[in-house]
């Protein structure tokens, strides 16, 4: 939530609107934040699903514990789901990885609209790195497409 | 639960939903729906944690 928080004025410089949530309520998000030093630069909203049922709707609820599993997930301005990552209990999220997956949403879906249908394969980091798109020439020669 | 919530797969419309929220920068409660923030043309990313006072 700290590490978050470290790049919380990017994300939402970068048109997104970012909301915790746990099955807490958000009486006790206040009593949290206002507690636990790690959370002091927090500004992003902390969202209450004491029902569960935003946890359900995105397959993060635990039915046996009560609790949300580590999820993150990045919805587009039309409303359309276009990543998920959940990890278990145990093992906290790489906010690097949520980074560069907005940022390569926000610009394919530029793209997109001045109709481009290139994709970002798996080491794109940034705007500027290598993108590919589908077509005869890159059936079986992906690699050679990757070395241009 | 009433009804059976079916989970929202990758490229495919999120229902709209709305949640309480506690918002740090003003100290105080509000809402947000998923209709409002797209009707901003804003991004939504959510970001699910077990339970508050824990590790995150």
């Amino acid at each position: 939530m700290a590490a978050l928080a470290e790049q919380q004025d990017r994300f939402a410089k970068m048109g997104a609107e970012l909301i915790t949530v746990s099955t807490d309520t958000e009486f006790v998000h206040l009593a949290w934040k206002r507690d636990e030093k790690e959370l002091a630069d927090v500004k992003y909203a902390m969202g209450a699903d004491p029902t569960g049922n935003l946890s359900r709707l995105f397959g993060v609820y635990d039915e046996n514990t009560g609790l949300a599993l580590r999820g993150a997930f990045i919805i587009s301005p039309e409303g359309v789901l276009f990543n998920s990552e959940v990890n278990f209990y145990n093992m906290g999220r790489n906010i690097d990885e949520l980074m560069r997956k907005f940022k390569a949403n926000l610009y394919l879906s530029r793209k997109a609209k001045e109709g481009s249908d290139e994709g970002c394969p798996s080491k794109w980091k940034d705007e500027g790195d290598k993108t590919l798109r589908p077509g005869p020439e890159m059936v079986g020669r992906v690699h050679e497409a990757l070395q241009d | 639960m009433s009804e059976e919530i079916t989970q929202v797969k990758i490229g495919q419309p999120v229902p709209d939903f709305e949640l309480a929220v506690y918002e740090p920068e003003n100290h105080g409660f509000g809402k947000r729906s998923l209709a409002d923030i797209k009707k901003e043309g804003k991004w939504t990313i959510l970001f699910f944690y077990p339970a508050d006072f824990t590790f995150v």
